[in-house]
């Protein structure tokens, strides 16, 4: 039987490589998809703790998360497209207008 | 038996996680998000949580990849070069992850050690199936957080046909 | 209970095996005469127009987007299903009202003109 902290350290994992995806890679695409490794980290802490404590709460926890997670992808890709063509590049580092 | 699984998974979803990480090609990196969300799936499923893994695997791998494959094809991203990172910044960065990683992991894994108590306890009953039991409660007790969930959905298709039809024009 | 997980194992190792099996064998038992037409590209037939790499039109995202949020309700819409008899008349008018919010935007996107494609 796997102990629910072994689930729990690869939550850990996976949501420190999030963290890293979105602080390190300037491609916002990437940037995207490692926003949902982070979310998916958390859906796999909140179902190993739902079965730890015996209860589904979190099990509908994650069906909430997924919701949001497709909503934000979706505008957040809707957004990626417009600034492409906006100013043909998606360099995070070259999207600097709201910053001072 | 389980835990021979357990750790085949946990391993082809972190080895894919760092791909999806450090990749260069945004198709390679969508690739191996695929195959992170499968592994979560069939984690899911040694949970005995059967309902998210499928809906794991319709959504993410089946709908939302989908969308970033579209996007990549869209943008022609594959033949996009990023100019490569400034080094010292990249070390900095590098560092204070490592860190975090640090915080995040040990009090996870000294619990490990010290409750040889910390039990798996079965969430289902004989009768019900997992889904059953996921809908009682949703349809129920998180009925307000359903309905409001409809209306982050409209408020997401207004909010991506603005931006996405302004952009064709 | 992952003892119910056995046909899927046993049908993923099959369509594996099979898979590899076709490729690895006709790899090696196949004879190749290339040719500059054979190894064109093919596009129903016709010589291929333009490169494979050209950039997708704006639609198919709009479309893609319409998809996922479309899926999502789905995913509600199935464990719905499965207890609707217990609900009955109460779990039917919460699912109307979830459906008509979300028909509300495919009105919305429609009136918009996104789902045309000129």
């Amino acid at each position: 039987m796997v102990d629910v902290q072994h689930y729990l350290v690869v939550s850990a994992a996976l949501f420190c490589l999030g963290v890293i995806g979105v602080m390190f890679r300037r491609n916002l695409i990437v940037i995207l998809m490692s926003l949902e490794l982070m979310l998916n980290a958390v859906n796999l802490s909140f179902v190993a703790i739902s079965r730890y404590l015996g209860s589904i709460e979190g099990q509908i926890f994650v069906l909430f998360v997924m919701v949001v997670a497709a909503a934000e992808v979706a505008v957040g890709l809707a957004i990626a497209v417009a600034i492409f063509r906006q100013k043909g590049t998606i360099n995070v580092n070259e999207i600097n207008i709201m910053k001072w | 038996m389980e835990a021979v699984l357990f750790y085949a998974l946990a391993a082809v979803t972190l080895i894919s996680g760092v791909f999806v990480v450090f990749l260069r090609r945004p198709i390679h990196n969508v690739l191996f998000m695929i195959l992170t969300m499968i592994g979560l799936a069939c984690l899911f499923i040694l949970l005995h949580a059967e309902f998210l893994a499928m809906v794991q695997i319709i959504v993410y791998a089946g709908a939302i990849m989908v969308l970033f494959l579209f996007v990549i094809m869209l943008l022609n991203l594959d033949e996009f070069v990023m100019p490569p990172e400034h080094r010292r910044v990249r070390y900095g960065i590098g560092i204070v992850l490592a860190m975090m990683l640090v915080v995040f992991l040990i009090p996870t894994s000294r619990s490990i050690i010290s409750s040889p108590t910390a039990q798996v306890v079965a969430t289902d009953s004989a009768t019900l199936t997992n889904t059953e039991i996921i809908a009682r409660e949703l349809f129920t007790t998180y009925l307000l957080p359903f309905e409001i969930a409809s209306i982050l959905l409209l408020a997401a298709i207004v909010g991506t046909v603005i931006i996405g039809k302004r952009s064709t024009k | 209970m992952l003892d119910s997980y056995l046909p899927v194992l046993v049908i993923l190792l099959v369509s594996i095996f099979i898979g590899s099996a076709i490729i690895v064998l006709s790899t090696i038992l196949g004879k190749r005469f290339p040719t500059a037409i054979k190894l064109m590209p093919y596009e129903c037939g016709m010589d291929p127009i333009g490169g494979a790499r050209r950039r997708f039109s704006v639609k198919f995202f709009i479309i893609g987007m319409l998809f996922i949020v479309f899926d999502i309700e789905l995913i509600f819409l199935f464990p719905w299903a499965k207890i609707y008899d217990k609900l009955m008349f109460f779990g039917f008018v919460e699912m109307l009202l979830f459906v008509v919010i979300l028909l509300a935007g495919l009105i919305y996107v429609w009136k918009k003109g996104a789902l045309q494609w000129e």
